[in-house]
């Protein structure tokens, strides 16, 4: 038989170097920032790279240039890193939410809100309609497909993500709702009609205008989707909405919920042919591949049993901590989920959510670890087939 | 009329100017000093912002508190912090408590960096003890007993606040677990249960009026009037402020809306419906000083 193999990919972000950060925002470059894009061009084999340092030196590098460069950076990053399937850790985007909301009409910013510790977002309301000003990933995708030899996958903000972290005062009612007991469902309602909106006419024109530049994988990230147990069919109904009848590989990524949550909504999500989901944050540290040895990843059985057998992108990378998984727990995680599922080619292997929190460094000996556990994993899998 | 106060418990946003100081520290950009005195400003805001309201009680705004356990969660001894969890269907998340012992105990209750001492009749908020044993398999009255009680006991305050989240939302809430966590914790500050983020019909038909506190907080966006009992007795905390909302409430409207409630309890303390925290600080200013004027205008009409 061939010997197997799990694909790798990345989820998303990427922690922002400080060289493009410092740029962006007007300010004067240290040292140690220009060494920076040395020491990681040179490690990471960025073509050309002594430009970027020159023109950092220079101290007129333009910004957008900068952010270019950040993106072959990252890009570089994962493939030397053996991560399979790629995206450029969104160097070109502000951020999941901004970047979607910046590019929309409809909404006006209201300020920063902790997500939590000292980690904020920028929250925005609905005050209209919602529309597209241009698809707002094209550019970006364009320059990628120029700079990567992998192959890439699009992440993408989806519809209810996008609703649920806004507020919403078009949809509600400004006055009347004290103490009449408006309820959970005119409160789903509303949401409805803002999330099918924005499904509509946000997330499906940009979907076209990516199919048509050659995109194959576009993942809808929707780490709001299990924030409200009663509206996940509306999550559902708002991915489907967004994908019918387009042709490319969807998938969606979850994170940092109860994922049990999910079922049975998602049995209705059959265009999704990929679920990337963290679970490294919920898991033992320790090794072993037994149920017990592995209580993160007690749900995958779910995701397993859907009825259109869709692929589990298995995180295996705790991004909230600077603990970089050895090899063999990564090796250990995967063979417990192939264990379940019965058919290896159901798994993909990912970081539990986008590495953005986490330094270069850490980011990047996360990676390889993940790469090596995987080979580590793909090894005893052949070895024992060899045997059988 | 009734009688009628406003303040707000819970945690306040943190100004721009501390949300950046707080990540440029993280990047090694600034100085732990640095943050403290952005601390300390937000916390004048946060002060000022209410006197200007004027509001009955002041708080601090628990700038300095992760989200609603994790300090205690530090402190106490066979308690720590566990997964990241989401709160509620915010964006926001906090650490869920994991017991690492049956009996957790503080040792050391919080100081003055978690609970600073206010110019005023202080209003203090701590987690429900519910709240806090939720998903721990520690009880309620345990926690009660072990971690809120000595912190009360060594607190000061006119009021004291236990943030209920979950309650309401669970399907077949219970008050009996609640209820006896609740009558360890007597003897100390004046004690008020604020059920937030959730429609409290069913435990105000269990009879949440008989716990054993001094006040019982109501989310009144997703709690219907006439769900409030007639003669209600004890202090109520109407959350009439909605927090999950960037839409600026008319202090007309809840200045009806106090007369109405007005009917029912006798004591009233017009409060948002969750932490103002959901709302950046500019908004949260500006909630404020509604809550404060429809506190003036319900009173001026009684008059």
């Amino acid at each position: 038989m061939t010997d197997l193999r799990f694909l790798t990919h990345e989820i998303g972000s990427l922690a922002k170097p400080p060289w493009l950060v410092k740029t962006s925002q007007g300010r004067e470059l240290e040292e140690s920032d220009i060494e920076h894009a040395r020491t990681w061009g040179e490690k990471v084999g960025v073509e050309g790279h002594e430009e970027l340092v020159e023109s950092l030196r220079s101290g007129d590098a333009d910004p957008d240039d900068v952010a270019r460069w950040s993106s072959r950076y990252c890009v570089r990053m994962q493939e030397s890193a053996g991560v399979e399937v790629i995206w450029d850790g969104e160097q070109l985007r502000s951020e999941m939410y901004a970047w979607a909301i910046e590019h929309s009409t409809g909404f006006e910013p209201r300020g920063t809100i902790r997500s939590f510790d000292n980690k904020y977002y920028s929250k925005s309301a609905a005050v209209g309609p919602v529309g597209l000003r241009e698809p707002f990933h094209n550019e970006e995708f364009s320059f990628l497909q120029s700079v990567a030899r992998a192959d890439l996958k699009i992440p993408i903000t989806g519809a209810y993500t996008l609703a649920i972290w806004s507020y919403d005062e078009h949809h509600t009612p400004k006055e009347g709702r004290l103490g009449a007991g408006y309820g959970r469902s005119q409160e789903i309602e509303a949401r409805r009609e803002l999330t099918l909106d924005i499904a509509r006419n946000l997330i499906r024109p940009n979907l076209e205008a990516l199919i048509g530049l050659g995109a194959t994988w576009i993942q809808i990230d929707e780490p709001g989707a299990s924030t409200e147990a009663d509206e996940l069919d509306l999550f559902v109904e708002s991915f489907n909405v967004s994908v019918e009848g387009l042709d490319c590989m969807f998938s969606t990524h979850l994170c940092f919920s109860d994922y049990d949550l999910f079922f049975p909504a998602i049995e209705g999500m059959g265009g999704c042919r990929q679920y990337c989901v963290g679970f490294a944050n919920y898991d033992r540290r320790e090794l072993g591949t037994s149920g017990a040895d592995r209580p993160g990843y007690e749900v995958i059985s779910k995701f397993r049993d859907l009825p259109y057998d869709p692929i589990l992108g298995l995180g295996v990378l705790d991004i909230h901590t600077d603990f970089v998984e050895p090899p063999e727990l990564v090796r250990d995680r995967i063979l417990y989920a192939v264990d379940v599922f019965g058919d290896p080619a159901r798994i993909h292997v990912c970081p539990d959510c986008g590495l953005r929190t986490r330094s270069w460094d850490v980011a990047y000996e996360k990676l390889r670890a993940m790469v090596e556990g995987t080979r580590l994993a793909e090894e005893a899998l052949n070895r024992a087939h060899a045997s059988a | 009329m009734a009688e009628l106060q406003a303040f707000a418990p819970g945690i306040y946003p943190r100004s721009e100017e501390l949300v950046q100081a707080t990540r440029d520290l993280d990047r090694g950009r600034t100085t732990p000093e640095a943050v403290e005195g952005q601390v300390e400003r937000d916390g004048a805001a946060c002060l000022t912002a209410q006197r200007d309201a004027g509001l009955d009680l002041v708080a601090d705004g628990m700038l300095r508190w992760q989200d609603h356990f994790r300090p205690l969660l530090e402190a106490a001894d066979g308690l720590e912090t566990g997964a990241l969890t989401r709160f509620l269907d915010t964006n926001t998340f906090y650490r869920a408590p994991k017991a690492t012992s049956a009996t957790p105990k503080l040792g050391t209750p919080l100081g003055e960096r978690y609970l600073s001492p206010q110019p005023g009749p202080r209003l203090v908020t701590l987690p429900s003890p519910f709240a806090l044993a939720k998903g721990t398999g520690v009880t309620p009255r345990t926690m009660a007993e072990g971690v809120l009680k000595p912190q009360l006991d060594a607190l000061d305050a006119e009021l004291v606040v236990l943030v209920e989240p979950f309650l309401a939302r669970e399907e077949s809430a219970a008050l009996d677990d609640l209820a006896e966590a609740l009558e360890a914790l007597g003897g100390g500050p004046r004690l008020a249960i604020w059920f937030t983020f959730g429609d409290a019909r069913s435990l105000l038909e269990q009879g949440v009026a008989d716990l054993p506190v001094e006040g019982i907080g109501v989310d009144f966006y997703a709690t219907h009037l006439s769900d409030v009992p007639d003669g209600f007795s004890k202090l109520l905390l109407a959350g009439v402020v909605d927090v999950r909302s960037s839409l600026l409430e008319e202090p007309r409207e809840l200045a009806a809306f106090a007369q109405r409630l007005g009917e029912r309890a006798e004591r009233i303390a017009l409060v948002p419906n969750g932490d103002l925290q959901y709302v950046s600080v500019p908004i949260a200013r500006e909630k404020l000083a509604r809550l404060g004027k429809a506190r003036t205008a319900t009173t001026e009409a009684a008059a």
